[in-house]
């Protein structure tokens, strides 16, 4: 049974926001209008979280991150649901069963990255949209809660075609669609119970650490710290060969 | 006022107890009857009116027909599908052409329209069903549909609701995970 995690090289990140356009269509994301987005209820799976660092060019910096579910494997949300519709399973994936949801928001209220998300409405798209829904994604409706799968959709699809080939995944087969949106190639995808595969490599790494690492929340998506090209002489300075 | 005095001129009519051993058995029917034959209606839907009278028996019995002949998906991806109109067409350019169903379906591929099969088995939105991993199991349509050849209107014949996937999954030791089925 593969455990999955994830890879983000913030060295590589531009920015660019391609993984959140790609997490949205894939898995049928309500579109986040100006109003939706004014009253903070906007969702995004994943998004781009930009921070400043000084004022005047040329000592202005910008970096970029993508924050996403950190499918923790001591995850703060999943105790607090009185339902059980989001608890961890044997494939390291923090699940959300929307029909068992029953929308009280404890999870998202209990969880640090603030990576879940309630639907406060019922999700609308234009008419024309419908033909692009994602068949293979419930469409969530009003008061239940959701989150990154780690495109699950995709995993499963995967197995199947291996199955029907009669072969085992590979690494690498699995890919969800904001890596496989990811024009540097920032998020890596795969299997972290096998220390042989890409990510786990890569989370091997001087560069690496985990967000909010303190609260022991033991996440399985793991980054990579930026190079800084100014501060000659920095020990992480070389970026890990891809 | 005029509720005490009513009730008090119906009491000397007729006492209270003898309307109520009317009137209760009466309600006790209605409510009893009525419920059965709701819930008879909810149990036994009658078949839906197809677009086309499509009768499985001929094609599956007489012709011998491969379910998977019209229904490709089934081994090869989450969803049976139903054919397309060119499929039948095969045939039905010559095949009994003179029979009123089949001058339906030649009208509606002439018009270069699909028919709006209507569906018989459907989960709800919240359930992802695969085909592919059933039949790759070796599970007959059968186990889950009945035997579609002796239906003239294709019927529901088997419960699939959440109870019946999950024990016939643990008795298979098919992944029981609900993002097996809820994603
Ligand atoms: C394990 C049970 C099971 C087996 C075996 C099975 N089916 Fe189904 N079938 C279902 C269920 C459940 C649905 C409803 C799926 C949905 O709504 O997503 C369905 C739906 C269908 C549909 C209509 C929707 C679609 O998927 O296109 C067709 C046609 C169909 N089945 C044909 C077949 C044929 C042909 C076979 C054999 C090759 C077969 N089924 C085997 C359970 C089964
Ligand atoms: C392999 C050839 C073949 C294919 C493919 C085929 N049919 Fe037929 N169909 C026949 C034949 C032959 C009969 C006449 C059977 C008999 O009554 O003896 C028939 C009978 C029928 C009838 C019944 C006519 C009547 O009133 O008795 C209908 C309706 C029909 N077909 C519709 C369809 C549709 C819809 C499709 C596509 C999903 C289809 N057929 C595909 C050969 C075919
Ligand atoms: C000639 C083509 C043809 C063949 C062969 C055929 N079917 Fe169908 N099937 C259809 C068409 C057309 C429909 C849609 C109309 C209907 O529901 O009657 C359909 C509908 C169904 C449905 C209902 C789908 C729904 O709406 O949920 C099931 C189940 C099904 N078929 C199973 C089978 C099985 C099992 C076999 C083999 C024993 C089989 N079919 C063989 C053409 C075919
Ligand atoms: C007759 C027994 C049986 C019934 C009934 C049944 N299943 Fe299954 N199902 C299996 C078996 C066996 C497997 C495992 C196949 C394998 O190992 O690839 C399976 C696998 C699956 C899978 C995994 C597909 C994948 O992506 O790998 C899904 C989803 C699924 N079933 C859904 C359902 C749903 C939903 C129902 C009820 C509507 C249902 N099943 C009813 C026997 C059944
Ligand atoms: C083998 C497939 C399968 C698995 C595994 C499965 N379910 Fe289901 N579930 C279904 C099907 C099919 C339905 C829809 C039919 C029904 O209402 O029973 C359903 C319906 C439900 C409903 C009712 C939704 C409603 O709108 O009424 C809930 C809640 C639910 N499932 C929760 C779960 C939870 C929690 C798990 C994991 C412990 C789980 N399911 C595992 C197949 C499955």
């Amino acid at each position: 049974m593969p455990k999955w995690g994830m890879l983000v090289d913030l060295d590589r990140c531009s920015g660019c926001r391609a993984c959140v356009a790609a997490c949205q269509i894939e898995n049928n994301v309500p579109i986040n209008t100006e109003e939706i987005v004014n009253q903070r209820r906007g969702i995004q799976w994943i998004r781009i979280e930009r921070y400043w660092e000084g004022t005047e060019y040329p000592a202005a910096k910008v970096r970029n991150g993508a924050m996403l579910c950190q499918h923790c494997r001591n995850a703060p949300c999943e105790p607090v649901c009185p339902v059980y519709a989001t608890y961890h399973n044997s494939e390291g994936l923090n699940t959300q069963i929307y029909n068992r949801c029953i929308g009280t928001r404890y999870c998202a209220n209990n969880d640090p990255y603030n990576v879940r998300f309630f639907n406060y409405w019922e999700p609308q798209w234009p008419e024309s949209y419908y033909h692009y829904l994602n068949p293979d994604v419930t469409v969530r409706s009003k008061g239940v809660m959701e989150k990154c799968t780690f495109c699950v959709q995709r995993i499963r699809r995967t197995e199947r075609q291996a199955k029907r080939e009669g072969r085992a995944l590979k690494d690498g087969d699995v890919q969800p669609a904001c890596v496989q949106a990811c024009p540097t190639d920032a998020l890596v995808f795969g299997d972290i119970s096998d220390t042989g595969s890409r990510v786990s490599r890569l989370a091997q790494d001087k560069r690496h650490f985990r967000v909010l690492e303190s609260l022991g929340t033991d996440p399985v998506v793991f980054y990579l710290k930026k190079v800084d090209p100014q501060h000659v002489g920095d020990a992480a300075k070389q970026p890990a060969a891809h | 006022m005029a509720t005490t005095a009513g009730g008090r001129k119906l009491g000397r009519v007729m006492p209270t107890g003898r309307v109520l051993a009317i009137i209760v058995p009466f309600i006790v029917l209605l409510v009893v009857g009525g419920g059965t034959w709701y819930l008879y209606g909810a149990l036994n839907p009658p078949p839906k009116q197809q677009p086309i009278a499509f009768p499985h028996p001929v094609h599956v019995e007489t012709l011998q027909l491969d379910c998977q002949f019209c229904h490709r998906g089934a081994a090869i991806g989450p969803a049976a599908t139903v054919p397309a109109v060119e499929q039948c067409m095969f045939c039905h350019k010559v095949a009994v052409t003179d029979r009123p169903e089949v001058q339906k379906l030649r009208a509606a591929w002439e018009k270069k329209e699909p028919i709006d099969w209507l569906r018989v088995y459907r989960m709800p939105d919240t359930v992802r069903f695969v085909h592919e991993a059933h039949i790759q199991a070796g599970f007959d349509c059968a186990v889950c549909h009945g035997n579609v050849g002796q239906q003239q209107v294709v019927q529901h014949a088997r419960d699939l609701r959440m109870g019946d996937c999950v024990t016939c999954h643990r008795v298979n030791e098919a992944p029981t995970d609900c993002t097996t089925c809820h994603y």
